[in-house]
């Protein structure tokens, strides 16, 4: 049997699956400009505007749905997954946006030192393999996925504080350089956050469990 | 245009119909109609004032009326409403509140008998208990008449008590009531005027019967003379009058019958009143 | 932690042979209001009606198991179910004014026939009944008046009066609102959870939303069990029963 709410729930996940969609598009252009300075500043700014936008569009639906059918249980924690999960998806965009920021105004990574390149590059796809996979797990509800993503959660985060560690004893890199590594890999390790955040609303949303994984 | 023919055949066919429920109802209502009137026609004469002061003439005698017939009557009705009223409102009640104790089955059957007994054979029970001991009385036409009213009230009280939505029962017993309390003060007086209106009914039902008082009471013409002996009677009147060989007595028997379908007439417009009256 | 009005031990109940009520178990808060929720069928009814002894009026109904009021068993031997039922009042689903009595009588009925004879102690039990019931003001000017003259709102305001004058301590409600229009059932929730104040509320419900505004706690029930009972906000968060979770979002049947 179908209700009427399932329609509108599905419109939602509908919205919420192409945010996804599209901030793994920007996250994966500002790795692209990071590593090899294709300027992509315009598209990405695009992307993080429409992503607000259809932030903007899950609140009033979710409202929508509130007002006609007074969700509980499982739908009122969809519903309220749903808000927060699109917030995070924003963020990923805004981060983006930030690193491709970094990028314009410094002029990319694409002239530092092998080590850094290849310690940004690993990390930065680790973050984005971690949005792919948080959006898989939102469509295929298989939480039991949610634990690799958030071991992958905290290995950022050792790789973040190891590289502050470093790069504070390199004498010899160019102050730009110093500025920007820090920065971009400061937004991945951020994006990874969210999408930690993420998978602790995937779990409420389908257990009622509240969950830290941080 | 074959649509108007139709409906010209439907039009035909309504009034035809109409006419002859009309025709029906007519004769059904002369029989009616003129009973009353031949009654008041002949009655009419027979009322003066003596007519309502006076008793039975004695032979010979002119004029005379039916006052003691009707001091007999309402005595007999009032005595036979003494006895038959409480028992059965209390049947009723029991009928009705305590249906599901195998009991009440029993009782219902045995009402419904009873209601099937022909007036007469009531008349030969209560000669064979009451007037072989006592004597032909108001006692013992009391008592069969109250025979015959009992299963009347019995099942306008029941029906009446069973009209009472159960809501308002438990309305009552979740107030903390005890059951008797519930009947008494919720359901008997929800129905009163239903159940008054069975008993009004029950007794236009007795004023009319002579039978019964035939066997028990027989003929006096004079007033009443104590409940263990007879009392004169307007039903009864009518028919030993009509049948006597005096003018006078034969006036004075139309005058009964008049009398006696104006009270019947009377019960049943109070009644008509009461049932608009419910709620 | 407030104690326990009601405690509910292993309790069957049966109509003939058909069992309606399987082992409940249940202990019901004092001072707060508990919304009983479940399918048509389900025996909510019956439940609230063993909890003041009017289950048994039925023919051919029957109880077993045990209902603690206040620590003492209500079906032992020797308890009058009378004075239980002045003890647990009851407003049923269709509002069921005496048609034949005032408004006052509506309400002083149930003192005077408890023994209250002086007339000034009565207007006092039926003005402030009817006050706390949130009627008075509505009606002071027409106390003569029959209590079916009254809108159904008004009419249920009126039972709850008549229930509030015998000072019963729980208050059983089988679907009080599901009679009237949304202003008068509104009018009636808030006056639940006024009269949770002083009284144990039970209140059965089909309106889920009304169950979520009013309670405090709420127990659903399938099929004649009790399947889930917990604080309302837990059960409408996360049901711990995927029954329950069907139920209150419509996904039944
Ligand atoms: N008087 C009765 N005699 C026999 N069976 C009954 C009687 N009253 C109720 N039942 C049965 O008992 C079961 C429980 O009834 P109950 O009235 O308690 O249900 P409910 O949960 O209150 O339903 P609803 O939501 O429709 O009011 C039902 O299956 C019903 O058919
Ligand atoms: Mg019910």
């Amino acid at each position: 049997m179908s209700r009427i709410m399932d329609a509108e729930l599905r419109n939602l996940s509908t919205i919420i699956y192409k945010m996804g969609d599209l901030a793994y598009q920007a996250v994966s252009m500002a790795i692209y400009e990071s590593l090899y300075g294709r300027d992509s500043y315009d598209r990405i700014k695009e992307i993080s505007d429409t992503l607000i936008l259809l932030a903007d569009q899950v609140e009033d639906k979710i409202f929508e749905i509130i007002i006609r059918f007074q969700p509980v249980a499982s739908d009122l924690r969809i519903v309220k997954s749903y808000m927060k999960i699109s917030y995070d998806i924003t963020r990923l965009g805004r981060y983006a946006l930030d690193i491709s920021y970094i990028n314009k105004r410094f002029g990319g990574l694409g002239g530092s030192e092998e080590w850094i390149r290849t310690y940004i590059a690993d990390m930065s796809e680790k973050a984005l393999s971690m949005v792919k996979m948080v959006m898989e797990i939102l469509r295929s509800q298989k939480i039991e996925v949610i634990k690799s993503v958030s071991e992958m959660e905290e290995e950022i985060d050792k790789l973040y504080i190891n590289f502050l560690n470093k790069i504070i004893d390199e004498t010899n890199i160019k102050s730009r350089v110093v500025v920007s590594s820090v920065l971009v890999i400061r937004y991945f390790e951020r994006i990874a956050d969210h999408v930690a955040y993420m998978c602790e609303s995937i779990i409420y949303m389908l257990t009622g469990r509240k969950e830290f994984l941080r | 245009m074959s649509g108007s023919s139709y409906y010209r055949l439907r039009r035909i066919k309504d009034v035809i119909v109409r006419f002859m429920v009309y025709l029906a109802l007519l004769i059904a209502l002369i029989p009616l109609f003129s009973v009353i009137f031949e009654v008041a026609r002949r009655g009419i004469i027979a009322i003066n004032l003596d007519f309502f002061v006076k008793p039975t003439p004695t032979v010979g005698e002119v004029g005379g009326g039916i006052a003691n017939a009707i001091q007999g009557t309402f005595i007999t009705i009032g005595l036979t409403c003494l006895i038959g009223v409480p028992i059965g409102v209390i049947s009723g009640i029991f009928l009705s509140e305590y249906s599901e104790s195998r009991f009440s089955t029993i009782i219902r059957f045995f009402n419904e008998v009873l209601n099937g007994i022909p007036s007469i054979v009531i008349g030969i029970f209560s000669y064979a208990l009451i007037v072989l001991a006592v004597g032909f009385s108001v006692i013992a036409a009391s008592f069969a008449l109250s025979i015959i009213m009992i299963p009347i009230v019995t099942r306008t009280t029941e029906e009446a008590l069973k009209l009472v939505p159960a809501t308002i029962r438990e309305a009552a017993i979740a107030l903390g009531m005890p059951r008797w309390k519930t009947v008494v003060y919720i359901v008997l007086r929800s129905a009163k005027k239903t159940v008054a209106t069975g008993i009004l009914l029950a007794i236009a039902r007795i004023t009319g019967e002579s039978a019964p008082i035939l066997v028990t009471m027989g003929y006096w013409r004079w007033w009443f003379a104590g409940l263990n002996r007879p009392v004169a009677n307007l039903a009864l009147n009518i028919f030993l009058f009509a049948n006597s060989p005096f003018e006078n007595w034969v006036v004075l028997a139309w005058g009964s019958a008049l009398i006696l379908i104006m009270m019947v007439l009377g019960i049943n417009i109070v009644v008509r009143i009461l049932m608009r009256e419910r709620y | 932690m407030s104690t326990y009005k009601i405690e509910v031990e292993k309790l069957n109940a049966w109509f003939g042979s058909k069992q309606v009520l399987k082992n409940i178990d249940m202990k019901v808060k004092d001072r707060a209001v508990t919304a009983i929720m479940g399918p048509s069928g389900c025996g909510k009814t019956t439940f609230i009606r063993c909890l003041n002894r009017m289950h048994e009026l039925t023919p051919g109904a029957r109880v077993s198991g045990r209902v603690l009021l206040d620590g003492i068993n209500i079906y032992d031997d020797g308890i009058d179910p009378v004075q239980i039922r002045r003890k647990v009042g009851m407003i049923f689903q269709k509002p069921n004014p005496f048609p034949m009595l005032s408004i006052y009588d509506n309400v002083a009925l149930g003192p005077k026939l408890n023994g209250v004879k002086d007339r000034k102690t009565l207007d006092l039990i039926v003005r402030r009944s009817l006050e706390l019931a949130g009627l008075w003001d509505e009606v002071k000017n027409d106390l003569d008046k029959s209590g079916v003259s009254l809108s159904g709102g008004q009419q249920q305001r009126l039972c709850i009066a008549r229930a509030l004058a015998v000072e019963p301590e729980v208050l059983l409600m089988d679907e009080p609102t599901s009679a009237l229009d949304p202003m008068s059932a509104a009018k009636i929730e808030a006056l639940i959870r006024k009269l949770a104040e002083n009284y144990t509320v039970i209140i059965v419900t089909h309106n889920i939303q009304q169950a979520a505004r009013v309670s405090d706690y709420v127990a659903f029930f399938y099929l004649g069990e009790l399947i889930e009972y917990g604080p309302t906000k837990d059960v409408f968060e996360k049901p711990r029963s995927e029954l329950t979770e069907r139920y209150i979002t419509g996904k039944f049947g």
